[in-house]
């Protein structure tokens, strides 16, 4: 009897056969989910809130007004249009070195025979595992020698040389491509390169989209590095300029909420539009993704 | 001809991966092999090295007197909030491993708080903590309790760190859905005709299939929970005054080599760091010979 008979015949919602087990469970995820959520709300109701309406006693606990300008506000605050850009600028650069980066070794250890292949995919699966923070500092020294401390190109060039986990991702896709393709366009002619560009690529769509993703989001909440390695203000993503604005405390509460909220939204915009991939990226941790 | 096949491939192959080599030897092997000669130096990170033993290990275990605190803080906050995830991730992915109306909607409510920048999320915490107006306490002061200092105190620092770890419990919630959808139906099926309870299905039945992930997620956990960097740091605001509460061994090591311009003993902080992390793996290693269950090995 195969998976698809046995549904037909065991109702797989259990909600509707036990319906006082499915509220309950319903009702559970309810509060749960307030509990999770609240303080997404809070932060919204503070963003919206006028200069005097952060401090009410008793507290409000959902908006009530809506200062919009403190959008405005915020923005200005972190003068949002520089830190934007500039996180848009190394966020693009990082999200394109590590994709690319990525598929050519993928490509290599996959579909390219040659000796010592397997070693250095295992390397390179090794190297998932040593903590960040062993090679921080010698590296901050290679770089700082280099004359390259407090510019963006400690943060954007370490994304060229491959990030062990897409690597490990690439592979993994690539080599469940049949070889058929590229013996046909070898044939053909084809140097590798083509065919990595003009066939493999096309088809893997999937996997480009879901590293492209967790790259960006990745780089977009890093802030260790450009902590270590910006100085100078004009410099900074969005992620320092909201650290800095949030020690400042004071009283502008709803202006920090507001800018933070700015800082959430690209994000959270892609995670809305592109949650396949989030899942997948995960997933293939197990070996089966989410249904 | 085939000869000249195999050795351009050998040629074209390596080239394809020379990022990757080249990145390796800079990024692991350079950073690995240099760090256990500058442990062993006093380097402002501007100076030449200057060869001192082990005296950076001496100082560090001897007179250091934020040392053993740190070490302690950190390991406390791994062995409490990581399995902490884990239990609550599980417990979240079998309440949303069924098919209830709005179930989509409900996994991702829960995923939402991962996706959200740290940055974002620790700063969000650090003004819920605020003691007056703070969210935490506009809770609390429903039910009547007053003026909780959220961060100050060893006790209530971990508290408000754990609770921030587990607001993110959407990402081991995610991982164990996607292990709980990957048993076989029929498996449970099974069990039902012979009559067992919900409780043995899961002892039995679930919780032996899951371990796998629930190792590497044990795994992953520890080692990212032992480099919490952002999170204590920003919590405790201004790095001038440092609150000995949130003094993470990675934040200590962070304020040693680029506030204080220690690398040396930084570096040796971080070898510290590497050992606890490499005996903790060891360990979790060790339990999962004994617990962890391969589908594989009983065929």
């Amino acid at each position: 009897m195969n998976a698809q008979t046995k549904a037909a015949i065991v109702p797989s919602k259990e909600w509707q056969v036990r319906p006082t087990k499915g509220i309950l469970r319903l009702a559970a995820l309810l509060v749960l989910s307030v509990a999770m959520i609240y303080p997404i709300l809070w932060m919204i109701t503070i963003a919206l809130s006028s200069n005097s309406g952060m401090f009410k006693v008793p507290p409000e606990w959902f908006p009530r007004e809506f200062h919009f300008r403190n959008f405005i506000d915020g923005a200005d605050t972190i003068h949002f249009l520089r830190v934007f850009s500039n996180s848009l600028i190394i966020t693009g650069l990082i999200t394109l070195g590590q994709t690319v980066s990525s598929l050519l070794i993928g490509y290599g250890i996959s579909r390219i025979q040659f000796p010592g292949r397997r070693m250095w995919f295992f390397a390179f699966l090794g190297s998932m595992m040593l903590p960040q923070i062993v090679s921080l500092i010698p590296v901050f020294y290679i770089f700082a020698k280099l004359g390259l401390y407090n510019t963006w190109w400690p943060l954007i060039l370490t994304a060229y040389f491959g990030n062990p986990f897409f690597i490990f991702l690439s592979r993994q896709f690539l080599s469940s491509i049949p070889f058929a393709f590229d013996e046909a366009a070898k044939i053909e002619g084809a140097s590798h390169l083509q065919i990595l560009t003009r066939i493999i690529v096309p088809i893997s769509m999937p996997l480009v989209a879901t590293m492209v993703i967790l790259a960006f989001q990745a780089s977009w909440n890093e802030y260790l590095l450009p902590l270590i390695y910006l100085r100078d203000a004009d410099l900074w993503p969005l992620s320092m300029a909201i650290a800095a604005f949030s020690s400042q405390y004071g009283n502008t509460w709803n202006l920090f909420m507001a800018a933070n909220l700015l800082y959430m939204l690209p994000v959270l915009l892609l995670f809305f539009f592109s949650q396949k991939y989030f899942m997948q990226g995960l997933g293939s941790l197990n070996s089966a993704g989410i249904k | 001809m085939t000869f000249n096949r195999a050795r351009r491939d050998t040629l074209t192959g390596y080239l394809f991966i020379l990022p990757g080599i080249l990145g390796f030897l800079i990024f692991v092997a350079y950073p690995l092999l240099s760090s256990v000669y500058f442990s062993m130096t006093k380097w402002s990170g501007f100076d030449k090295p200057t060869y001192i033993g082990l005296k950076n290990f001496e100082y560090m275990f001897h007179t250091d007197p934020t040392f053993w605190s740190s070490i302690r803080l950190t390991i406390t906050y791994a062995i409490v909030s990581v399995p902490l995830g884990l239990v609550f991730g599980l417990l979240l992915a079998m309440l949303l491993n069924k098919k209830l109306p709005a179930i989509r909607f409900f996994r991702t409510l829960f995923y939402l708080p991962v996706v959200i920048p740290v940055v974002a999320t620790a700063t969000l915490w650090m003004y819920m903590y605020q003691p007056q107006y703070g969210l935490a306490n506009n809770i609390l002061r429903l039910f009547g309790i007053e003026g909780v200092d959220w961060l100050s105190g060893d006790k209530m620092a971990l508290l408000s760190l754990t609770l921030i770890y587990l607001w993110g419990v959407g990402s081991n919630m995610i991982i164990f859905l996607s292990g709980l959808q990957s048993v076989p139906a029929d498996v449970y099926e099974a069990a039902d005709i012979d009559g067992a309870s919900g409780w043995l299905k899961f002892s039995r039945i679930t919780l032996p299939l899951l371990t796998p992930i629930l190792f590497l997620q044990l795994i992953t956990g520890l080692i990212t929970a032992f480099q919490t960097f952002v999170q204590p740091s920003i919590l405790a605001g201004d790095p001038a005054s440092p609150n000995m509460s949130l003094n993470l061994l990675n934040l200590s090591i962070y304020s040693n080599a680029f506030r204080g311009y220690e690398f040396g003993y930084a570096i040796a902080q971080v070898w510290i760091l590497f050992f606890i992390i490499l005996i903790f793996t060891i360990i979790a290693f060790g339990l999962s010979k004994r617990f962890v269950y391969y589908e594989n090995e009983m065929k």
